[in-house]
């Protein structure tokens, strides 16, 4: 009896994570496309996109939802961009100078944000949401009437003659730009980096275990799953799957340190009161924490990793439009961290990487579906626009559906029972 | 009190000003007609004319001395080369010699060039008099003539008009025309006699300002007079002519120069009309300084500041000599044509489910019994109808599931209605691609799925806007659409006044009390989710038949954002609102959207700073909503 609940529970408490996975295979079915290539693609989209996606979680843990305002955080690197293009600083040190740019810039925007979002406590969802919209005019009032014109722009193709404004699309990929200048540091095949991140992995836990923090028992069946990994890669038909990927290393390194940063900063006394405030700012308050400025802290440290998540994002597609990229980046983070099976009230590093790997199949894979069923590929477009939403959508019903229940007196009642 | 006074003191000198910039502007525009401003333009005339005739006299000169020099070298049997260098020293020379034969314009007798240019005035003020009336009249003959063979049904041209454009491409509100004119094609236009007539009548009255210009011009063939007739003509009288249009007009050719020493007087005569809108903007700005604790209280910071900026516009569009009238009764069409879907916020509101977000329900219900209109083929009065049916038909249920999911997700609605909405309109994003419509009126020529924007000429386009509608002087007032808005809220009004109105309100405001008291609440929020729904329906009816277009795909995602914000502009909270807030709300943010287009342009040409405005006010509002809404305290 207690076996079938917890089933129950595990198939409810993941209803969405199992759906996408189902959702993806029924989509990989029909869209016929080779594996090789959806490994491939999904790799690169991963590389770029998992960093945006782990900025979302400390104003979850944080008790603030979704931020959709990472947006802006995606403006402010934007605006870094520009202007690392109009000096044209090439390269590495171009990307660094950008993300060093964005950091106070986002800094500032996110203490705004944040204080902004103090006033609408319990609406911050559809508060930042808003923002991010509201922040959109801004941006478009500084990029069309005010860089360009107020303060002139002399690197060529970033204004366009004739019309007002920066151009729409802004170009990294020239000698000038910084297109892979952390993807293409260090490239490996997919074999030789798996080698890699098994080393790696097996060390990290080796110094858990003489630090104490994880059981021999746990070591041990951490290294049992790396060995398996690395022998299974030694079957020819295996390795035939990754034979066309390449992994960008120090790109997924960057990644797995913000992994590291999210754990690191909830062991601190920082991170405590982030845990505190989300999961009750009245006893938080009791308590003697200054719950405002938690909030702002939570969202500014969001803010600033969602602009170096666009950064990278950047750096790796060579290009952006300036007047839309950022438009959907809250959108689609937030999506596919919540595929992966995190709420609006929990979320860990796991839940954004499987969420990012489960979404971003999905948007692999819809188009090519949505042509072979319907005939016609904008329906795949469509489809995925309205699971992106609809995700969101279910998440917050979901949520509330729960809260609502568990405030209900007989739940309540047999909670405490149990 | 330091501030009270200084207060005080800010509006006085601003009233002063403003009597002042006032009482100019009247001045200026009495002499306008009278004999000063009459003198001016004259005077202001003949100095132009001179400055262009001296031009044109050096001009003919050159021409004449290079013609030589060419026909020298070339009878010498010189090459191109030297032609060249030849016709370039003749050049300089002609212009050294002859631009100092420029005469003293102040010291001439021009007693006998005025009268001449006084005769030429008005044979071409007659001639273009008879060309516009000619030209009235055959716009009407040709546009008979169309409707004719549009009666006669040449139904092809209607299907060729566009090809599929990507679903995301569709008519902006900013580009959107609400009176689409049909243009006559002018290019079959002949003179007619009597023109004819009255140009030869202009032509003698030219000789007679040649002769006069002659006699002060020395050496001018009667060939350089030929080659100056349509400059001269074009700067003594254009057709329409105002008296700004002649001010500018001479002001650029240089006859301002005449006016050194009333040239202010000119200045006022000419803008007495914008110093008298700036006078009353100033006066306005006094009474604000003056009430500024009364107005913030009573009407809320966001709808004082949204209402001047509104003002401001206005004034900017007088100013730039925009028809102001014409803009107004745009603002007035387009609240009309928005009002609706703001209404279908008040429901929503009252029985407790804050600003209904998910509005694009109910709008595509709405959208789909105007896609069903259309395919059956109805059109006119029956069509509309049929499709305000059929929209209320499909809101009611959909709206009826949507007030059960809303009811069990009490207190996050806002975040919830907004992401369902979302989804609702990509999910038809799907179904526009699929369904099985017939009609060519609705798909696609190539390609599957229906056509992004579909026009409503067919069936029922501006059913509303042109019932009993009127003129009064540049305003058209579109009364059915009035009437029908006025008839909704009307309605609405007595609804929230009768017993389930009220029980709906109790519930909306205070739940627990309303429980208490007997009151099923969850099924009071049914019934306002309902409502709103089936308002947000037959709102996109109304707003589609106004446009003239109905919009399919991505187009209703916004649609709930801008009724939210314009019933909050209109002074409602995320927990109250009235129906007046509608009214002021719809037309202060319509009005503002209308008129700052037009105004945006002249400032910034061709940018799209109005879109971003739009943008700016509709979030920003929601945004100042949402802070009042939530808790100030720390935790």
């Amino acid at each position: 009896m207690r076996e079938k609940t917890d089933i129950r529970t595990l198939l409810r408490n993941n209803a969405v994570t199992i759906m996408f996975i189902i959702m993806c295979a029924v989509c990989f079915t029909f869209s016929g496309q080779s594996i090789n290539y959806v490994i491939f693609e999904l790799m690169s989209r991963l590389s770029r996109n998992a960093f945006i996606v782990l900025a979302l979680i400390i104003p979850i843990v944080a008790g603030m939802g979704i931020n959709f305002a990472i947006t802006i955080g995606a403006m402010a690197s934007q605006i870094a961009m520009l202007w690392v293009l109009e000096w044209q600083v090439p390269g590495i040190g171009g990307f660094l100078l950008a993300a060093l740019l964005t950091a106070p810039i986002a800094g500032f925007f996110g203490l705004l944000i944040g204080n902004l979002l103090n006033k609408m406590k319990g609406q911050e969802m559809i508060g930042g949401m808003i923002l991010g919209y509201f922040a959109n005019g801004l941006y478009q009032l500084l990029f069309l009437f005010i860089f360009g014109n107020l303060i002139p722009l002399n690197s060529p193709g970033l204004v366009i003659k004739g019309s007002t404004g920066v151009a729409n699309t802004m170009d990294v990929s020239k000698a000038t730009g910084f297109k892979y200048a952390l993807d293409g540091i260090w490239k490996l095949p997919f074999g030789q980096a798996l080698y890699v991140f098994s080393g790696v992995l097996a060390l990290f836990c080796l110094f858990l275990l003489l630090r104490k923090r994880i059981s021999g028992k746990k070591f041990g069946l951490c290294l049992g799953v790396l060995a398996a990994c690395c022998l299974l890669y030694q079957i020819p038909q295996v390795a035939g799957i990754f034979s066309m990927t390449q992994v960008p290393m120090v790109t997924f390194a960057v990644v797995a340190l913000l992994c590291l940063f999210n754990v690191a900063l909830m062991r601190t006394r920082l991170g405590q009161q982030f845990r505190a405030v989300g999961q009750n700012r009245v006893v938080a308050n009791a308590a003697g924490i200054n719950v405002n400025r938690v909030r702002v802290i939570a969202i500014m440290i969001s803010t600033i990793l969602a602009g170096w998540g666009q950064l990278i994002f950047v750096q790796n597609m060579g290009s952006f439009q300036t007047y839309g990229a950022h438009e959907q980046v809250g959108l689609y983070a937030g999506a596919a961290i919540l595929v992966g099976g995190a709420s609006i009230v929990r979320a860990t590093n796991g839940q954004a990487l499987l969420g990012c790997i489960l979404f971003h199949t999905l948007f692999i894979l819809a188009p090519a579906a949505g042509k072979n069923v319907f005939g016609d590929a904008a329906i795949g477009e469509y489809f995925r626009v309205f699971i992106s939403y609809g995700v969101i959508a279910m998440a917050l019903v979901m949520h509330a559906w729960g809260t609502v229940q568990k405030r209900k007196p007989q739940n309540a009642l047999r909670a405490a029972v149990r | 009190m330091a501030k009270r006074l200084s207060q005080k003191l800010a509006a006085v000198v601003l009233f002063v000003l403003a009597i002042a910039l006032v009482c100019t502007g009247i001045f200026g525009l009495n002499g306008r007609s009278g004999v000063t401003g009459q003198q001016i333009i004259d005077e202001m005339g003949l100095r132009s004319l001179l400055v262009a005739t001296g031009e044109g006299v050096v001009e003919s000169y050159v021409d004449i001395a290079k013609q030589e020099a060419t026909a020298q070298v070339r009878a010498a049997g010189g090459s191109m080369a030297e032609i060249r260098e030849a016709v370039q020293k003749a050049e300089e020379e002609a212009r050294a010699t002859y631009s100092n034969t420029t005469l003293d314009y102040d010291s001439v007798d021009t007693t006998q060039l005025s009268g001449a240019v006084e005769q030429l005035r008005e044979a071409l003020n007659a001639y273009y008099a008879e060309e516009a009336a000619a030209r009235e009249a055959y716009a009407d003959m040709m546009l008979a003539q169309m409707e004719l063979e549009a009666a006669s049904g040449t139904a092809e041209d209607a299907l060729v008009d566009e090809g599929p454009v990507s679903a995301e491409e569709d008519i902006s509100d900013a580009e959107m025309e609400l009176e689409t004119e049909p243009t006559v094609d002018m290019s079959g236009f002949v003179a007619t006699d009597e023109m004819n007539r009255l140009m030869e009548q202009a032509e003698a009255a030219y000789v007679g300002v040649s002769e006069a210009l002659a006699a002060l011009y020395e050496g001018m063939d009667a060939q350089a007079f030929d080659a100056l007739q349509d400059t001269v003509m074009a700067l003594v009288s254009q057709s329409g002519d105002t008296f700004e249009t002649m001010f500018d007009r001479f002001q650029a050719s240089g006859g301002g120069e005449a006016l050194t020493d009333d040239l202010w007087n000119a200045r006022v005569i000419r803008y007495g009309d914008d110093l008298i809108t700036v006078g009353i903007a100033v006066l306005l700005t006094a009474l604000l300084v003056l009430f500024y604790q009364f107005l913030v209280t009573k009407l809320g910071l966001p709808r004082l500041i949204i209402g001047l900026f509104f003002l401001l516009l206005c004034v900017l569009g007088t100013v730039y000599d925009l028809s102001l009238p014409t803009l107004l009764s745009n603002s007035v069409v387009r609240m009309g044509m928005n009002s609706i879907l703001v209404l279908a916020m008040v429901p929503g509101i009252q029985c407790g489910i804050s600003l209904n977000l998910g509005l694009p329900l109910g709008i595509v219900g709405g959208l789909l019994g105007g896609l069903l209109c259309i395919e059956l083929g109805y059109s006119g009065w029956g069509g509309f109808l049929f499709a305000i049916a059929v929209g209320i038909l499909i809101a009611m249920v959909v709206g009826y599931l949507y007030g059960l999911l809303l009811n069990r997700l009490k207190g996050s609605e806002m975040a919830v209605t907004t992401y369902v909405g979302y989804s609702i309109v990509s999910l038809m994003c799907i179904a526009w691609m699929l369904l099985p419509f017939k009609s060519t009126v609705l798909r696609w020529p190539l390609g599957p799925g229906l056509r992004a924007t579909l026009r409503l000429d067919s069936s029922y386009k501006h059913i509303l806007n042109n019932l009993w509608s009127f003129e009064i002087g540049g305003f058209t007032v579109a009364t059915g659409l009035l009437l029908f808005m006025a008839l909704c809220c009307l309605l609405m009004w007595l609804f929230l006044r009768s017993k389930t109105g009220v029980a709906m309100s109790a519930a909306g405001n205070n739940p627990r009390f309303a429980e208490a008291t007997g009151i099923n609440v969850d099924k009071m929020r049914i019934i306002g989710t309902v409502l709103s729904t089936i308002l947000g329906a037959v709102g996109i009816i109304v707003y589609s038949q106004s446009y003239g277009f109905m919009q399919l795909y991505t187009a209703p995602r916004q649609m709930g954002f801008i009724a939210a914000s314009a019933i909050l502009i209109g002074g409602a909270s995320t927990s109250r609102c009235r129906i007046s807030h509608v009214i002021i709300g719809t037309f202060l943010f319509q009005g503002v959207l209308t008129l700052g287009m037009p105004v945006a342009n002249v400032l910034v040409p061709q940018s799209t700073i109005s879109e971003t405005l739009r943008i700016l006010i509709s979030n920003g509002i929601i945004l100042y909503a949402l802070t009042k809404s939530g808790g100030v305290s720390r935790a």
